[in-house]
């Protein structure tokens, strides 16, 4: 890797370092905001889910490089993410299954 | 025998073995923390109330007290991922110095993130919201304690090359490089977990 590389890469990160303390602010001010849906939470919950994923996505892309990954390992997150998807609607055909009994 | 491929690239997955490793193990990580994450969800979706309120009432208000130690610990996780990067940009640039400074900076961070943690455990439990007190309480136990534990795993390993480990550089620098890339991809998956633990647990009530 030449220095001129080298010093792209420290650039980026520090941009990146830059833009998750500004994801990290939003996070906690949107968690005191009212987004008025129907007198519950779900506004904040879905605001504060959408800006820790673009965090998580500024961290996997940036710091484990993966925007420069090899396919292999892309297959592999792949196949993770899906069956992580599938876990995380497990609970979601619970509620479907008992509002079916109502 | 020497183990083949730890700096060499293998021509049919693209990349050295350790890495292929560390990726596979971090897929099966994400299936542990996504397990919790499930159980989380259901138990808050099932809950007429969240957080529930127990035999010493509702967590809210400590929650509100402990949201500026927990956004502190963000931070310093955030920045002991950038430092960790920047170790390993420094021994690219073959920086021995610069390294030692920047791995050195990511075990305090993670020293730091433990005291803050030991100090907000130490409050809930004294004023009795234990893990067995309400649902809510067993999953930030559970969450927040699984995730400290990978926090001490870690720094024991960068201990090992922050100390002992480092000799490795005089022989076979690429070796080391590589090994500090893996040990890095395993911290910044440690800080990712923590950017989906920190809403969840204590700003999304």
């Amino acid at each position: 890797m030449s220095a001129k590389d080298m010093a792209h890469h420290i650039a980026n990160y520090r941009k990146i370092f830059v833009y998750l303390l500004i994801g990290t602010a939003l996070t906690v001010t949107a968690s005191y905001m009212e987004f008025n849906v129907q007198n519950s939470i779900a506004g904040a919950v879905f605001v504060g889910l959408t800006i820790a994923a673009i965090k998580g996505y500024l961290v996997a892309a940036n710091f484990m490089h993966l925007n420069s990954e090899k396919k292999i390992i892309h297959w592999i997150l792949l196949l993770t993410v899906f069956f992580l998807g599938l876990l995380l609607f497990i609970p979601l055909l619970w509620d479907l299954n008992l509002m079916s009994h109502y | 025998m020497e183990i083949p491929y730890n700096v060499q690239v293998r021509e049919d997955t693209g990349v050295y073995n350790s890495k292929l490793g560390i990726w596979l193990f971090l897929a099966s990580e994400v299936m542990l923390f996504g397990g919790l994450f499930s159980a989380y969800i259901l138990l808050r979706t099932g809950a007429p109330v969240w957080p529930p309120i127990g035999e010493h009432g509702s967590i809210m208000h400590l929650l509100k007290e402990t949201i500026p130690h927990a956004t502190f610990n963000t931070v310093v996780l955030i920045a002991s991922s950038v430092t960790m990067v920047m170790a390993w940009v420094s021994l690219k640039t073959k920086d021995l110095g610069k390294f030692r400074i920047y791995l050195g900076t990511t075990l305090i961070c993670a020293l730091v993130f433990l005291i803050v943690k030991y100090f907000e455990y130490s409050h809930k439990i004294h004023e009795g919201f234990v893990p067995s007190h309400d649902t809510y309480m067993a999953l930030y136990f559970t969450l927040t304690g699984l995730h400290g534990l990978h926090i001490i795993g870690g720094m024991i390993v960068l201990g090992y090359f922050f100390g002992p480990g480092i000799k490795m550089w005089d022989n076979e620098p690429e070796r080391f490089t590589n090994r500090i890339e893996i040990v890095g991809l395993y911290w910044h998956f440690v800080d990712l977990v923590w950017i989906f633990l920190f809403p969840i647990l204590y700003l999304l009530n």
